[in-house]
């Protein structure tokens, strides 16, 4: 993958650059920021995330299993007590509300690494460590007859440091 | 003329404004990451408390491995208390564990700003209080390495527990609970390990943060999905610390005995929980914050609002023990009222005035601001609400136990060295950990802490200045500049 990093001071900044990187058509743009701003989001208009239908399912699930094994117990080893049915639902909803909040939990963590592409090996290109430490970063997806284009654009909202990764 | 002579005006600071907190000591992010990695270095003080934790801790291993040796009877259990002190000090250590949740959860969901800076140490609190709970039931068992029972799991021996059972239901909750904090604790830190990675120099722990971090790179996709994720843990942990020491109180409130079988006892239980913690919380983040000289982080501003947070709960639990007497009195149950009576004029009358002292007389001075402000006397107080809140629940155990319906069955109990040692242990093995983290892993969240710090400007940049420690700091007009923890 080929393309432009460039590293800013300023949220302000960082902001016009990527809407005027916009504007030219480049699709495929990484910011990089050390803690979540709003103004970065609106300016990549990105779609929201998919992470609560994991949540969603995961807590789905570990409802009906807590319901299902607590039931599937009193009948397999029936205790019966005056007469009364073995399986009673108003005690079982304590199984099924924790294993609700521990799949559901479980799996909205699964689904924040599966969309967040998590855990990663290798830092690959693009990527510098003044991003987690203050600075703001841009990274633009820039074919070979675009790479001067982007830079300029960079350059011209006021990057630190601009340079080519491959 | 002179201007008419007026009344100097006291002192006043402002009442916290809850969701707009503001650390006007700290001026931008590259030094939110110095002060905090600042604490990471191991100091010869550091090393002495790990050393007493961990002696403390070997404590309690030896008086466990006398107990498995010798059998549950050289726990000091007389009949007919057979529940002790190990009893007790699970449901204070689940107890500390839940201001945990609350302030990293639902101060969260509630955007209480205060809870910033003080939440990664008590979240980490919440982590290791559970896991020293968990202990206290195995240690508990008479053939402790028998405890893999109580989990339902397809089995040789074709046994299933009783899902009708309190103690099932505490096992469910109780791992529930380990599980969802510890997931939570560490998908927090997944960011703030970023920053040690690319700020460590030494090798080797460059390649342990590098291995923690998982890859994290700070960049928009991840913190779009991270903030939806941290969002839902907290909404998921948000009624799992209610249900869990709720299912705690069922322990007590599904048995018949005196002074238990009450309804009051879920909504008690779960308020005392959230006033021990916080407690805690003081009793730790205080030394923290003196000793790592991060009071322009933990301003006195938010001590003062969690000191507000404990003044209400310590109101609640109050209000819950003075509701058990009233029910007693208009029950009409000879035994429940005689049961209370005992309570406080009976055997075991100094448990029960050290619990009301600690708990709702002492933090009634909270209604002063001066006092919410002395950090002295919020770290005295948080250790006589440690004290109290253990002897809350040594009044909710024993007592009942050694005085039920009949008096042939009334006793006595004596705690044996045992149940000391242990005791002693289980603060060993919570500050080992304790400590091991504040060195380890940063003990403020790095990533959080920055949302609240205003954030470099180009254009805007004209006439502002940085303000110094103590500057009292006006709101900024940043156009829209916010930050976007959580909820879009």
């Amino acid at each position: 993958m080929q393309g432009v990093l460039g590293a800013f001071a300023e949220i302000d900044a960082t902001v016009e650059a990527i809407q005027d990187l916009r504007k030219k058509n480049f699709g495929d743009i990484t910011v990089y920021t050390p803690t979540p701003r709003h103004e970065l989001e609106d300016a990549l208009d990105a779609p929201k995330s998919g992470v609560r239908r994991f949540t969603l399912i995961g807590g789905l699930l570990g409802v009906t299993f807590g319901y299902w094994v607590a039931i599937w117990i009193s009948d397999y080893w029936p205790l019966v007590v005056g007469g009364k049915p073995v399986a009673s639902w108003i005690p079982y909803t304590i199984i099924g509300f924790e294993l609700m909040v521990l799949f559901g939990s479980l799996s909205t963590v699964f689904g924040m690494f599966a969309l967040s592409r998590i855990p990663r090996l290798t830092m690959t290109v693009g990527y510098d460590p003044r991003f987690s430490h203050g600075d703001y970063g841009i990274w633009v997806v820039a074919g070979a007859d675009r790479v001067a284009e982007a830079t300029d654009v960079l350059r011209r909202h006021g990057a630190l440091e601009v340079r080519n990764e491959r | 003329m002179a201007p008419p002579r007026r009344a100097p005006e006291r002192e006043r600071y402002p009442n916290i404004p809850t969701a707009d907190n503001r650390l006007p000591g700290v001026r931008d992010y590259e030094q939110v990451d110095r002060d905090v990695i600042a604490t990471l270095s191991p100091t010869l003080g550091w090393f002495a408390a790990l050393g007493l934790a961990i002696l403390a801790l070997l404590l309690g291993i030896v008086a466990w491995t006398y107990q498995i040796y010798e059998g549950l009877g050289a726990a000091g259990y007389q009949p007919p208390v057979m529940w002790g002190v190990y009893i007790v000090s699970f449901v204070f250590w689940v107890g500390i564990g839940h201001a945990g949740t609350l302030i990293s959860a639902i101060l969260y969901l509630f955007r209480a700003g205060f809870r910033t800076t003080i939440y990664r140490a008590a979240e980490a609190m919440t982590v290791f209080a559970v896991m020293t709970a968990g202990l206290f039931p195995i240690l508990h068992l008479g053939r402790p390495w028998k405890f893999f029972w109580l989990i339902p799991y397809p089995n040789w021996r074709l046994i299933w527990p009783n899902p009708k059972s309190p103690l099932v239901w505490d096992v469910f909750a109780i791992l529930t609970y380990l599980t969802v904090s510890a997931t939570f604790f560490y998908v927090g830190l997944i960011p703030d390990i970023a920053v040690l990675r690319d700020q460590e120099r030494n090798p080797i722990r460059k390649r342990i943060f590098a291995v923690l971090a998982l890859g994290w790179r700070n960049s928009d996709r991840e913190w779009r999905h991270f903030t939806r994720a941290y969002l839902f843990l907290a909404a998921f942990a948000t009624p799992l610390v209610l249900s869990v020491h709720s299912v705690v109180s069922f322990d007590f409130a599904m048995a018949l005995t005196p002074g238990w079988h009450a309804t009051i006892f879920p909504p008690y239980f779960v308020a005392g929980a959230i006033f021990s913690g916080i407690g805690m919380v003081f009793t730790i983040i205080i030394p923290i914050r003196k000793y790592f000289k991060l009071e322009h982080m933990v301003t006195i501003n938010d001590l003062d609002a969690a000191a507000k947070l404990c003044l209400f709960t310590s109101m609640v639990v109050g209000l819950a023990y003075i509701t058990e007497f009233q029910v007693a009195w208009m029950s009409g149950n000879a035994v429940e009222q005689e049961y209370f009576w005992n309570r406080v004029f009976g055997q075991w009358w100094w448990a029960a005035w050290i619990m009301l002292i600690c708990n709702m007389v002492l933090p009634l001075s909270l209604f002063s601001q001066k006092l919410r402000r002395n950090t002295s006397w919020l770290f005295i107080l948080s250790i006589f609400i440690n004290i109290g809140m253990w002897f809350e629940r040594f009044v909710i155990v024993i007592p009942s136990l050694s005085h039920e319906f009949e008096p042939w069955q009334w006793g006595g109990y004596h705690p044996t060295w045992v149940d000391y040692f242990i005791l002693i242990g289980s603060f060993g093995w919570f500050f080992m950990w304790f400590l091991l983290f504040i060195r380890q892993l940063p003990v403020m969240a790095i990533s959080e802490v920055k949302e609240i710090i205003p954030p470099k400007l180009r254009h805007a940049a004209v006439g502002h200045h940085h303000l110094t420690h103590g500057e009292v700091a006006e709101p900024r007009v940043t156009g829209t500049i916010r930050p976007a923890g959580g909820t879009h």
